[in-house]
């Protein structure tokens, strides 16, 4: 009888064999099967994106420049600021301000002596840094021209124009041109 | 009868007989012979098994649009599937459970206003019971309440299908119209087979 006790026990056992977390004792074990935590990913690329121009149109509208009186550069030049819309960087970012300065578009060759036929001005982007970026068209460098931000960010930037000097000296006077054309470019980049 | 030989046939009953515990009988069929009885039993556990699933992650790839006037906000994500083929539990009364966590950003800096670093999606598993088992995470744009759950109904029968587990509906934590800080996400997806009184 005990060899017979021991083939029964083997049998049972092989029922319970293919149960996970079998339990002993007699009673019914019960299993729960579970798969995970399966990863879910996914990635959004670092980008920079600007919106519209906004404050009428994207031409800072300076009017006359020199004072008739006199024909030099006026002292008082001013243009509304411009705003730029919906703009975001996803990331750390580096905002550039450039400019280049009004030159005469219709009057050709080098300026005859004691006149000038460009204008250098100072342009700036603030909003999106502590510090705005800088620029004038007269100097050789502008260290400032380039700001960095560490945090993603979207808002308004705005861009003013001020500082207007005649290129070569304020003594100078300006030659008669229709057309006064500079332009200011402001740009924001992924930073590393 | 010679006993040894009532035995042995004794014992062959007692395997069509399985199940009915272990017993051991002696019973006098005569004056001259006697016959024993042992019962062979055995237990099936409950066993509830998933099938192996068709891949181990879910990469949803670039989650952005890049060129629109939604460009940086959440793009059309389409719906990912994973099928767990020969799932199966041997007894009545069993339930699938999810549980999801959203798809958060690496990134773990303060969320700057206009952005989110969360993307919520929904999870659910076919066919197991009638009413499967369907969870949407409900992060918030700064990652907080990435984990959620979801029971399906009771399927009253032991039960062997290809089981689909299929993740829709990605949207923006805090709204579609936030833009996404860059870098990678993560989240993941449990899948649970098991019975219904456990939960």
């Amino acid at each position: 009888m005990k060899r017979l006790l021991t083939i029964t026990t083997l049998i049972a056992s092989a029922a319970f064999a293919s149960a996970a977390h079998a339990q002993e004792g007699g009673s019914v074990a019960t299993s729960t099967s579970s798969v995970g935590p399966m990863p879910v990913t996914g990635n959004v690329p670092a980008m920079c994106s600007s919106g519209p121009i906004t404050g009428g149109d994207n031409v800072f509208a300076v009017g006359l420049l020199i004072d008739t009186a006199t024909g030099l550069l006026l002292q008082n030049l001013t243009a509304p600021p411009k705003t730029i819309s919906a703009s975001f960087c996803n990331s750390r970012s580096d905002i550039t301000i450039t400019a280049t300065p009004l030159v005469a578009q219709n009057f050709t060759g080098d300026a005859p002596t004691n006149f000038s036929k460009s204008v250098d001005f100072t342009a700036t982007a603030s909003g999106w840094t502590d510090s705005p970026a800088v620029t004038n068209t007269a100097a050789a460098t502008n260290p400032n021209a380039t700001q960095t931000r560490s945090s993603p960010f979207t808002g308004p930037i705005t861009v003013s124009v001020s500082n207007f000097t005649t290129t070569g000296g304020s003594n100078l006077l300006m030659v008669a041109d229709t057309l006064y054309q500079g332009s200011v470019t402001v740009t924001l980049a992924v930073a590393s | 009868m010679n006993p040894r030989k009532l035995l042995i046939a004794s014992l062959s009953l007692g395997f069509a007989l399985a199940g009915a515990g272990q017993a051991l009988a002696v019973e006098q069929v005569s004056k001259d012979t006697a016959q024993q009885t042992v019962d062979v039993g055995g237990t099936v556990a409950n066993l509830c098994i998933l099938g192996t699933p068709s891949q181990t992650s879910i990469n949803v790839g670039q989650m952005v649009d890049t060129s629109t006037t939604n460009v940086g906000r959440i793009t059309t994500i389409g719906n990912q599937t994973v099928s767990l083929p020969g799932s199966f539990c041997n007894f009545a009364g069993t339930h699938l459970t999810v549980t999801a966590d959203a798809l958060l950003a690496q990134d773990t800096s303060t969320v700057q206003p206009g952005f989110s670093r969360a993307v919520n999606f929904t999870s659910t598993v076919t066919t197991w019971a009638n009413t499967p088992p369907v969870v949407t995470t409900a992060a918030t744009l700064n990652g907080g309440t990435p984990t959620a759950s979801g029971f399906g109904g009771d399927q009253g029968a032991p039960k062997l299908t290809d089981l689909t587990l299929t993740l829709s509906q990605f949207h923006t934590g805090g709204g579609d119209n936030l833009l996404l800080v860059a870098g990678g996400y993560t989240g993941s997806v449990t899948i649970t087979l098991g019975p219904s009184a456990a939960e």
